[in-house]
């Protein structure tokens, strides 16, 4: 996902000199090309991610378009109100670009590990938020933060995760996208947990269960229409490598709260009572609520 | 083009129009405020091209105010510069009204909302590196309190600054050695406050910052660094009573404390 989104940026940069990527002394090995071909539309801000954050909004005021690039909380938590005064109450041109989604770094430690960040950006005013669930879907959230004005939050995982081969056709970016069809309910995510979700779906079939599973990048606008289809059919678990207050799924409990009727719903996310262990992304996912098993076993649990 | 009894005349209207809106408003920061208007005052008389600010014109000079609290001198300047319209301040922190107690940026002319310490400063170094990569004349030129010399971001920012060689960056210290609760010196020392800057790689100058051709000098020679103006200052120079107390940096003036002001002024 990392470098479909580096060379998607890249290739946009090189057509319009008003892209600036700066780093936050982060992406070894990645953003090279940028350093390399176009010094001109690069900076690297060193270790100071909060004045980087103020820069960034502060070029972007005069005219161009910033992406700010660094891992996980550092470019969100650690200058979170920067984010909040510089650039989305003054409206500039930044996209802020968090790689290493949910327990991405998982062994190294819980300040690397991106489990508030959905909700926090959520939280900010003019704020855009995408999510892409695979390295295609990075490439098309890219182009569509390009074709935008304004603030906007794009969280990646990490390198090697592959496109979901099965999805039905590659839709518009604000469309749920569809990886499977089912009658008995639905399980909707966002981000990269989509292959545990898929799992959960196989392992839901083989005992009769046939679930719809649907992917949601852009959570700035919600496909009502899927939504309603959904609570329709049957019962709703959402899925994040988040944490749940204000996260994925809490934004669908606020879709429902306003607008029709509640579905019968669940929302899952990583619980917080293992903060200390370290261990491997799939070892994280496991211990904290989201492992594919964990997932068919909450979705059964709602029929 | 430096015209000093021009800008120390703005200075004057200035001082009235700042103890006036702190009146209206029962509101805090006259000290502030008075600490650097003549800073304000000869920025905008004498160093800008105001049609340019007008315009937005992408060769301006770009002030920008990172002492949010001292917002009443900005509004006034730029009401007595004709940036800004008269009608704006006369409601000063009112209900509806589209200037607060902390600078915001209702109007074109002001680049930038600020209030919370240490944001203006890294916001413009953006602005300068923008200027420098893209060929655009102009400097940037940022006030700032002696107190945000606190914060993380201005020591990053310094280092940011003179790493990228902003010639065209120029940071005016409003040095009136008071903060919110006591002296700066006591809260947590700056001191040897220019021997920091030019550590940084910094042009660093003191210079006397009520003094209207002094300020003027020193904000238009242009080195081959960053540059930083440490303007010492009286926290609420011009009104006796208001001079040199922490209590001015939170009390407004009641009607008779007003009129006083306005003579002292009148009569400065």
């Amino acid at each position: 996902m990392r470098k479909a989104f580096v060379k998607s940026l890249y290739e946009a940069a090189l057509a319009d000199e008003k892209i600036l990527l700066i780093t936050g002394d982060l992406g070894y090995g990645v953003l090279d090309i940028f350093e390399k071909n176009l010094p001109n539309q690069f900076i690297n801000a060193g270790i100071a991610e909060q004045s980087m954050m103020s820069l960034a909004a502060g070029y972007a005021s005069t005219g161009h378009r910033v992406f700010v690039y660094s891992i996980g909380n550092f470019p969100t938590i650690r200058c979170l109100e920067q984010i909040r005064n510089d650039v989305c109450f003054m409206e500039n041109n930044v996209t802020i670009v968090a790689v290493g989604a949910g327990y991405s770094y998982g062994s190294q430690g819980y300040s690397h590990h991106a489990l508030e960040d959905i909700s926090i950006m959520r939280s900010l005013p003019n704020m855009k938020i995408m999510i892409p669930m695979d390295p295609q879907d990075a490439v098309d959230s890219t182009s569509y933060i390009l074709s935008q004005e304004g603030p906007s939050y794009l969280r990646i995982g990490k390198d090697g995760e592959p496109n979901f081969e099965s999805r039905i056709e590659r839709c518009s970016i604000n469309k749920f996208k569809e990886i499977r069809n089912g009658s008995h309910g639905t399980i909707l995510f966002t981000g990269s947990i989509g292959k545990n979700v898929v799992r959960a779906a196989e392992s839901l079939l083989a005992m009769g269960i046939e679930v719809s599973v649907a992917g949601c990048t852009n959570l700035s606008f919600l496909d009502s229409e899927y939504l309603e289809q959904a609570a329709a059919k049957g019962p709703i678990l959402t899925v994040e490598e988040h944490a749940t207050p204000g996260g994925f799924g809490s934004l669908i409990l606020e879709y429902f709260a306003v607008n029709g009727e509640f579905p019968k719903i669940n929302i899952l996310g990583a619980a917080r009572n293992n903060l200390k262990n370290i261990g491997s992304q799939e070892y994280l996912l496991e211990l904290n609520g989201l492992s594919s098993e964990n997932i068919k076993i909450q979705f059964a649990a709602l029929l | 083009m430096i015209e000093n009894k021009s800008s120390i005349e703005l200075s004057r209207k200035s001082r009235i129009d700042i103890v006036k809106m702190t009146f209206h408003a029962n509101a805090s920061h006259s000290g502030s405020s008075l600490s650097s208007i003549d800073i304000l005052s000869v920025l905008y008389f004498s160093i800008v091209d105001l049609e340019k600010i007008k315009t937005l014109d992408i060769t301006r000079d770009v002030i920008i105010m990172s002492k949010g609290h001292a917002a009443a001198a900005l509004y006034s300047v730029l009401v007595n510069t004709g940036l800004m319209d008269r009608e704006l301040i006369g409601a000063y922190c009112d209900d509806g009204s589209l200037i607060g107690g902390h600078v915001t940026s209702s109007v074109p002319s002001i680049e930038l909302s600020t209030g919370s310490l240490g944001h203006g400063f890294p916001y413009g170094v953006g602005i300068a590196i923008s200027k420098k990569r893209n060929n655009h004349s102009g400097n940037v030129i940022i006030v700032m309190s002696d107190g945000e010399c606190d914060e993380g971001t201005t020591w990053e920012s310094a280092l940011l600054a003179s790493h990228f060689k902003l010639n065209n960056l120029i940071v005016i210290i409003d040095r009136n050695r008071l903060q919110s609760l006591r002296g700066t010196e006591e809260t947590l020392a700056l001191e040897p406050l220019l021997k920091k800057w030019e550590s940084f790689g910094w042009d660093a100058h003191e210079i006397d910052g009520h003094d209207h051709l002094e300020i003027a000098q020193a904000v238009s020679r242009r080195g081959s660094n960053p540059k930083v103006l440490i303007a010492n200052t009286v926290k609420g120079k011009g009104v006796s009573y208001m001079e040199n107390t922490v209590l001015w940096h939170y009390k407004a003036p009641n009607e008779e404390e007003l009129l006083l002001a306005i003579k002292e002024i009148n009569e400065s």
